[in-house]
């Protein structure tokens, strides 16, 4: 029956039906949001965790000469190098 | 840098997105046909603008980069196509709770704006996996530019389309915006607002989060480099835009020649300190 009604002419639900399905969207949006910020604290661990084995690597390796590696310093930006 | 400014990025979006949800409940006016249901259209209408509205951009972005051939323009265009994907999943859940509540379906196969929406949702849900298909870096971010010029200039054109078309059941938003008592416009504005802030705070973290991935990926690649003498680290097949240092460099890791460690190369390496290893421009 509900499916011969033109689509419009449908009556407003009262509030307590309502409420479920506008709780339902708001949560919809807010699990999208929680699901994605999950997915960039794995991420973030990813990284931290690759970072601490590179630290660790850099550590075993022995003092380097002058001209070479010092992760303590940020590297020099190469001649002609797009800055962000 | 692509952290910069994150921070008060993320805190606007935070106080506009609270913003938005107590006015949409406390300023906002009841609609007289829908009553409460009507609520939903200050979370669905925005998810579906902004996720139209960002594949529209990514395939700007994709101009950009088949103009320019910096591999960068192909990571914004993919974050952002990324993104619109995840806006338009919430477009249609959202979407079809309102016509469950509104008009006891949860689709209606009839309704163009409806079908024309999911079109354009599984034409961008190609995308990945026709990245995924191509191997080489270079030619993956080519014909991913391609495919999101392409799908980008569909996008209006599907958009008007729809709205030439006769039979209006579904609610037009935008031109009848005007319509709209003052609370209700100016409600779904800031509604608006939030969830493109929303958008574009998600896109920074995303491109954040990829720019230090590879900034890792290239530094350790330089270490192992530095200890054997040899290319060792190879590209697994992604969806995702190669490092920028992999595809700037003119040459993917796979297509290197391997060298003999015992033997000095003809071109010696240069030092870490000689080399950007934190740039993507390196």
């Amino acid at each position: 029956m509900m499916s011969l009604l033109p689509l419009g002419e449908l009556p407003a639900l009262p509030l307590h039906e309502a409420g479920k399905y506008v709780a339902g969207a708001y949560v919809v949006l807010f699990l999208l949001v929680l699901i994605y910020v999950a997915i960039m604290a794995v991420r973030l661990g990813r990284v931290e965790r690759e970072l601490g084995e590179l630290l660790e690597l850099s550590s075993q390796r022995p003092a380097p000469p002058s001209d070479t590696l010092d992760l303590g310093r940020p590297p020099a930006a190469p001649v002609g190098a797009p800055s962000e | 840098m692509y952290g910069k400014g994150l921070r008060t990025l993320s805190i606007s979006t935070a106080a506009v997105m609270a913003v938005a949800l107590g006015m949409a409940f406390f300023y906002a006016p009841l609609e007289a046909e829908q009553g409460f249901l009507q609520k939903i259209f200050y979370v669905h209408v925005p998810l579906a603008i902004v996720a139209l509205c960002g594949f529209v951009v990514g395939g700007l972005l994709a101009i950009q980069h088949l103009r320019t051939r910096d591999p960068r323009w192909d990571m914004r265009s993919y974050v952002t196509i990324h993104m619109s994907l995840i806006f338009a999943v919430g477009t249609l859940i959202t979407g079809s709770i309102w016509a469950k509540g509104s008009w006891g379906h949860w689709w209606v196969w009839s309704e163009p704006t409806l079908v024309s929406f999911l079109i354009v949702f599984l034409l961008y849900a190609t995308y990945q996996p026709l990245r995924f298909a191509i191997e080489d870096p270079e030619r993956q971010a080519r014909y991913a530019s391609v495919f999101a010029i392409t799908a980008g200039a569909f996008v209006p054109m599907n958009f008007i389309a729809v709205r030439l078309s006769t039979a209006y059941l579904h609610p037009r938003v935008l031109g009848s915006t005007s319509n709209l008592p003052p609370q209700m416009a100016l409600t779904f504005l800031v509604s608006l607002l939030g969830i493109a802030l929303l958008f574009a705070t998600l896109c920074k973290y995303e491109l954040t989060a990829k720019h230090a991935r590879s900034q890792l990926r290239a530094l350790r690649r330089r270490l192992a480099e530095q200890d054997a003498g040899v290319q060792t680290v190879r590209r697994a097949r992604s969806a995702a835009p190669a490092d920028y240092e992999q595809q700037r460099g003119g040459r993917s890791p796979a297509t290197q020649p391997q060298r003999d460690p015992g033997r000095p190369s003809a071109s010696p390496q240069p030092s870490l300190s000689t080399q950007s290893v934190g740039r993507p421009g390196a």
